[in-house]
This record gives C-alpha cells, structure tokens and sequence, in this order.
C-alpha cells in the first residue's frame, strides 16, 4: 500500500492533527499555544520530506560529493524561513499570555472569556446610565 | 536500517506530542515539548538538513523552551483557578 | 460533548488527510517533480556563482537574498510587538521578582558557568562565519548567542544579566541585521548592479569573487548580531517584572 511507502507524509499528518486536537480542545491557552507548535513543525517535517531523496547526501559541496545526489537545498531554506516565523509567533503570543494573567489572574480560556463579557456588559450598562 | 530508524524517530516524536499537552503539570507539558524539539532536530539530521538540525536544536528545544518556562513561572504563583 | 465533537473533526481530516497522502508521488524518488527545476541549477552552478559550498546558505544569502532580509525583519517585529506588549524598562534600572529566575547561589555552578560562556560565544563566531563552508549560519549562530545569554540570566539573575547588557548595547545592535540589509542592497546599487546583489560590475573584475564573498560574511556576521540580540532583549521583556511597566508610546 502506498501508505506505508509515503510513511513520512502520513506522519506528517498524524502529527498535525494531534496539534489541532490540542489547540481545539485544551482550555490553558499554554497548552494551546505547545498543539499550535506541534502543527507548525509538523507542516516543516512535511516540507523538507517532499525533497528527500533516498540515499540523498546533504546540500554541502565537500570534497568531492556529488551534486546528483545531494536532496533539494530550497525547501530546507524555506523552512528555515519558517523555524524563525515560528519563534517569533511563539514569542509574542506568549508576551500576551503574560499580560492575560496579569490582567484577569488566571489561563483558563472559559474563565478568561466569561469575565471579559462580564466587563463588557457592565462597561454596556454603565455607559447607557 | 534506513526506514526502521526512521520509524523509530517517528514513534517518538508522536509519543511526546501527545504526552506533552496530556500532563496537568504545565511545567512537565513544557519540558516534553522541549524532548520533542530535540528528537524532531535529529530527525531533520535523518532528512540530510544539517542547517535546520541546528536551527531546530538551537531555536526550537532550545530558544522557545526557555520563553515556555518564563511564561509558566511568571503565571505560576497568582493562579487563582 | 466538546471533546467528541473535536475528536470526530479531527478524526475525519486525518482520514481525508492521509487518503491524499496515497495518491502523492512517491516518497525519496529521484523523478519527484518536487526535486525537479530549480533545484539542480542551484546544486550545481552554487560554488562558482557565489563561492559558498553550503548549497542551503548559498540559496539563502545569494540567490534569494529578499527572502533572508524578510526574515531578518520578521525578527525585528516579533520584537517590535512583545515590546509593545510588554514595555521595555526605563533606561539604568531593572527590577525582577521572578522567583525561578535566579538559582540558589553555588559557587561551582557560577564559576563553571563564567568558564563557558566565553566558548559558546566563540562556538557561536565559528558557526557564523563558516555560513558558507559548512551547515551554519547566521540564523544558528545568533539563536546560540541568545541562548549563551539564557544561561548568564538564569545563572546570575536578570539585574546582573541587564547591567551586562544594557539598553544603550541592545538598542543599536538589534536593528543592525536588517539596516546592514539595507545599507548593503543601496550599495549594490552604487556598485552597479541591482538592489542586493553580490556582483559590483563597476569594480575590477580580479577583487570582484572576493568582493562577492566578504559581502555575504558581512550579512552573515550582521544577521547572527541582529538575532541575537533580538532574543536577548525579547527574553529581558518577558522577564521583568511589572512595577517598571510603562507602554512604548
């Protein structure tokens, strides 16, 4: 079965879904964030496999290597691209969960968002008094 | 041996992906997650990348870890859920 | 009822998922079309177009050269919105309650630690500027600063750490990497090409391979500086504490 032959791809996806199960259903927004990871590297690990070759050496001119049989250096680039717009997401998204805790003292998503309308229906009330 | 490493490497990275979000100790969660940076780096290494195996191990396990581990000790002692 | 909901989603998109991964080409063949076109060109013109033997630092220096400054500004605005985030502190002082920060003092570990830290800058300068050689980079070397300078907070505390790194050393070099970018794609103007280009045709033709490569080392050395200290200061934000809060304006 071609399954079993494209293995890299199909754990590409696996690992994919197990990142957007997280971010679906965990409620700490840290927890969140670790699924969201998961899914960025796991779309890098299907990028780079597209430009495997079997019995690929790497994209480094040495002493004497081939360049036959060397795997493609363009998706390592873009991937690389990738790694770093990862960290930096990664970053500022972790900057605000900072600031959500100290503003409402907690990381549960559910408690967050109830006292947030909590805030708006009383700003609502007090601005129509 | 090519593919049963692989395979090896793969079982791993999937185990630690579904352990790392399944502990109720953030800390544990975030300590996993940085096992999993680290196998995904040599896993780079098996798809002939030396570049992203660097850049994996330095910015993933290693740079991403440590804003994980702040963020976690920062929202830690006022916790009041 | 939630979780079902998420479980049957998503149980649904890997089935959908690893049904087009039967019909992909297949995995490690030499005719993918993925490893076709381009990919050859590069592999084999790299070493005397630019003179890198890094095929991948090569790519990502010279032949696509917008990309890597588009990251080096990514950098700079990740940094540019925790700041705006979080605030950075005035100039002179920094406080930090962060109760993990600092380890209990023991003398072993602070001495190790100063013993170091010294060789992991200089692991970092070699694999800056052996971008071209061998797998490195600029990215590498200056995800390996910041990490160095991890190790200095984690050890020494954030205070000790600040006063090593002030705001007047971390200001200038953080936007280095992409004003270097820039100052050196105006130059390849100047020299007669086009934006960022490597090959000055109005200088002699006997400097111009070394020309070439000392300009991608400058990138190189300026995009290790950038990031670097990017990190640097993003983890100075994330760690201080909140009396000294003050939004950027």
């Amino acid at each position: 079965m071609n399954l079993s032959h494209n293995y890299l791809y199909a754990a590409a996806m696996l690992l994919f879904c197990i990142g957007l199960y997280n971010v679906i259903v965990r409620r700490n927004i840290v927890k969140k964030l670790i699924g969201l990871n998961i899914m960025e590297t796991s779309v890098f690990f299907f990028y780079i496999s597209l430009g495997y070759t079997r019995n690929g050496v790497a994209p480094v001119a040495g002493a004497g290597a081939d360049p036959t049989r060397m795997v493609n250096p363009v998706p390592q680039v873009l991937v690389l691209t990738g790694i770093i717009v990862a960290v930096g997401v990664t970053a500022l998204a972790l900057s605000m969960v900072i600031l959500l805790h100290r503003k409402y003292g907690t990381l549960d998503t559910d408690q967050i968002m109830r006292m947030a309308r909590q805030e708006e229906t009383q700003a609502a009330r007090e601005e129509g008094n | 041996m090519e593919p049963a490493l692989n395979t090896i490497l793969i079982v791993l990275l999937v185990t630690t992906a579904i352990l790392a979000t399944l502990s109720r100790d953030l800390l544990a969660g975030v300590i996993i997650f940085s096992v999993y940076g680290l196998i995904m780096s040599l896993m780079w290494l098996r798809l002939q990348a030396p570049d992203l195996a660097l850049a994996e191990a330095a910015m993933g396990a290693g740079v991403t870890t440590v804003f994980f581990l702040v963020t976690v000790f920062k929202t830690r002692g006022r916790d009041q859920s | 009822m939630k979780r079902l909901l998420a479980l049957l989603f998503v149980a649904a998109l890997a089935v959908l998922l690893l049904f087009l991964v039967t019909k992909m080409p297949s995995l490690g063949d030499p005719d993918n079309p993925a490893r076709q076109g381009m990919a050859t060109q590069y592999l084999e013109r790299s070493p005397e177009d630019t003179g890198a033997q890094d095929a991948v630092t090569a790519v990502n220096v010279n032949y696509r050269g917008y990309d890597t400054m588009g990251k080096v500004g990514i950098i700079y605005c990740a940094l540019m919105g925790v700041l705006a985030v979080l605030g950075r502190e005035k100039r002179g002082r920094i406080q930090a309650r962060l109760d993990g920060a600092r380890v209990a003092p023991s003398k072993i570990v602070e001495v190790m630690v100063r013993f170091v830290i010294p060789f992991i800058i200089l692991f970092s300068a070699y694999v800056i500027i052996h971008a071209e050689i061998s797998p490195g980079g600029g990215f590498q070397g200056g995800a390996i600063i910041g990490a160095s300078m991890i190790i200095f907070t984690t050890i020494f505390g954030l205070q000790e750490a600040s006063r090593r790194m002030p705001q007047g050393l971390r200001v200038p070099l953080e936007g280095s990497a992409i004003m270097t970018f820039f100052v050196l794609g105006v130059l390849g103007i100047a020299g007669g090409g086009t934006f960022l280009t490597y090959a000055w045709p109005r200088v002699s033709t006997s400097i111009q391979p070394a020309l070439a490569n000392w300009l991608s080392v400058i990138v190189e050395m300026a995009i290790g500086i950038g990031v670097g200290f990017a990190l640097i200061s993003i983890l100075f934000a994330m760690m201080r504490e909140e009396e000294d809060l003050e939004p950027v304006a």
